[in-house]
């Protein structure tokens, strides 16, 4: 594991500080495999509570297939995955997921599909305030299909985090967007986990976006973890420093180094 | 007769690459009919067409409002529409339900579709000669007419519908810890409505062809009977009543079903501000 400082490293790291609501993952000797087809074998992965994790990686690695099992989508053929000390496929409202597609139901308003983020029935404040969050406060009774392809992920962002959950699951959850919603987005989501303090695990082909969300960031290949780059920072991401821009290459030569 | 195939949901009233009429054509789609009645009408007051080949448009509706007025349009009109709703109801239900089953469950559909399949290639009139033989001609012979013809493409489409639920949509609902009755009710019927729309309609033709030619073939009371026994004694207003009355209740049923579905699938962005 290398680990890139952007600070001196006696500095005091946020994240650690304000991890107190965010679950913490680990997976333990995991391996799965379709048929003759080994796409993950025996790996080791603790995320810390509130902790900002990217997975990158040549396209057919394992990313998703590795988020499915933290997500309890699935079950590894070998191994354990825990959130909090139990079984990720008990982790109820705790765990939240984040598609590539925004996945909402067309024929429930956008306030009834932020709703189904709510395990309690509906509740009108609570989806009031999570569509606040997501700065979409007045299309509370428009369709989905009344909205642009933005704002769609932007209430399926309302709808995982109207619950409060502890972990964060996001799989290439932009990468359908144009890059100016992108970076709008990337800084949503940063906002968010910064205000909320849940654990994220993010899956995404940009490198660049890794790199200004996260404070770690682990290249999977191989069935296992390639690489890992911690990124330690206070303050406001300043996007393409120097740092970050040298941070980035690095990451790219271990995904081609495979 | 039985060529019902499932389609895609009513989608293609998006308006597309065709340009919109200017101004207000609300009463344009009824110029044709209304010139044909005319027409018509003429044809026959000039005796271009013999009266006892083909009766005007007036003597028709005179021989509407004489009929009204006696209550008999209405007596057969009503056993008609009975008829046709209890057949409907029964095979339109089975249907579902039977869609319902084979699209949730795998043993259900592992049981039954090949079967259902089999039988859906017999042409359900070809079964009229058996039908009389098993009920006679009573209510029962029609009634189970009816109920066979609307059954298949209820059925059909209902599980092709089903099947063919978002099945990312699924995953969300699974994901965010829905149950599965909760899936059900929330994801995959919705999903499946716009389809399960589609066999509606399909249905509410079959209906009605079925129970014209059942009607007709034997019967008591009814439009088709109506229509037989006025062949008989050669009145032949009465026999093109019978047979516009037909096409106003098809076209009834299908405007119905039309609203009823723009009701549902409002949130569908191929109705949106319609
Ligand atoms: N349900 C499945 N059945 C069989 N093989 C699968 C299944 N899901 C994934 N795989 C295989 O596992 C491997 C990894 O797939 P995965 O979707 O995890 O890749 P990925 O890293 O997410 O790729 P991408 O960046 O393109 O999304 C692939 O070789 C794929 O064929
Ligand atoms: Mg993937």
């Amino acid at each position: 594991m290398q680990a890139v400082n952007l600070l001196p490293r006696d500095i005091e790291v946020p994240p650690m500080l304000r991890g107190n609501q965010g679950a913490s993952v680990r997976l333990s000797g995991v391996s799965r495999s379709f048929d003759a087809n080994r796409v993950l074998a025996g790996l080791d992965l603790h995320v810390r509570p509130g902790e900002f994790l990217s997975i990158v990686g040549k396209s057919g690695c394992g990313k998703s297939t590795l988020l499915r099992l933290i997500a309890g989508l699935d079950k590894p053929t070998t191994g354990t995955v825990t959130v909090d000390g139990k079984p990720a496929t008990q982790a109820g409202d705790r765990l939240r997921i984040m598609f590539q597609e925004p996945r909402l139901l067309p024929w429930a308003s956008v306030a009834d599909n932020v709703a189904i983020g709510l395990r309690n029935g509906p509740d009108p404040d609570a989806v009031a305030e999570a569509l606040e969050l997501v700065q979409l406060p007045d299309k509370a009774s428009f369709w989905p299909a009344q909205l642009s392809g933005g704002q769609r992920q932007r209430v399926a962002l309302a709808r995982a985090l109207v619950s409060h959950p502890g972990l964060l699951v996001l799989d290439e959850p932009l990468g359908a967007l144009d890059a100016l919603t992108r970076l709008t987005m990337q800084n949503l989501i940063r906002d968010m986990h910064a205000k909320a303090g849940f654990t994220a695990i993010l899956v995404t082909h940009d490198v660049a976006e890794a790199v200004a969300l996260s404070d770690r960031v682990i290249v999977l290949g191989q069935g296992g973890i390639l690489s890992q780059t911690e990124i330690l920072r206070v303050g406001p991401v300043t996007r393409g420093s120097a740092e970050l821009a040298a941070i980035e290459g690095e990451i790219l030569d271990a995904i081609f180094a495979a | 007769m039985s060529v019902i195939e499932t389609l895609s949901p009513a989608r293609s009233r998006s308006p597309g690459w065709r340009p919109s009429l200017p101004g207000r054509h609300a009463l344009l789609p009824y110029a044709v009919p209304a010139a044909i009645l005319m027409l018509w009408e003429i044809a026959g007051a000039t005796g271009l067409v013999a009266d006892t080949v083909m009766p005007r448009p007036s003597t028709i509706f005179a021989t509407a409002v004489r009929m009204t007025l006696s209550g008999e349009l209405f007596t057969h009109l009503g056993v008609s529409a009975a008829r046709a709703l209890a057949g409907l109801v029964i095979g339109g239900g089975i249907g579902f339900a039977l869609g319902v089953a084979n699209g949730v469950s795998r043993i259900s559909e592992t049981l039954t579709d090949t079967t259902l399949q089999m039988i859906r290639n017999i042409p359900h009139l070809a079964l009229i000669p058996l039908v009389i033989l098993w009920f006679g001609i009573g209510e029962g012979a029609k009634l189970f007419l009816v109920a066979l013809g609307v059954f298949f493409p209820i059925y059909l489409n209902t599980l092709h519908g089903i099947r063919n639920v978002d099945s990312q949509l699924i995953e969300m609902g699974r994901a965010y810890g829905m149950t599965s009755r909760e899936l059900f009710r929330r994801v995959v019927l919705p999903g499946a409505l716009p389809s399960i729309f589609v066999g509606l309609r399909y249905g509410l033709g079959i209906m009605w062809l079925t129970l014209i030619v059942a009607e007709t073939l034997s019967a008591s009371s009814g439009l088709g009977y109506m229509a037989m026994q006025a062949r008989e004694f050669m009145i032949l207003d009465v026999v093109v009543l019978s047979i516009l009355l037909y096409a106003a209740l098809g076209k009834l049923a299908d405007t119905l079903t039309r609203a009823l579905d723009r009701r549902a699938l409002k949130w569908s962005p191929a109705y949106a501000g319609r």
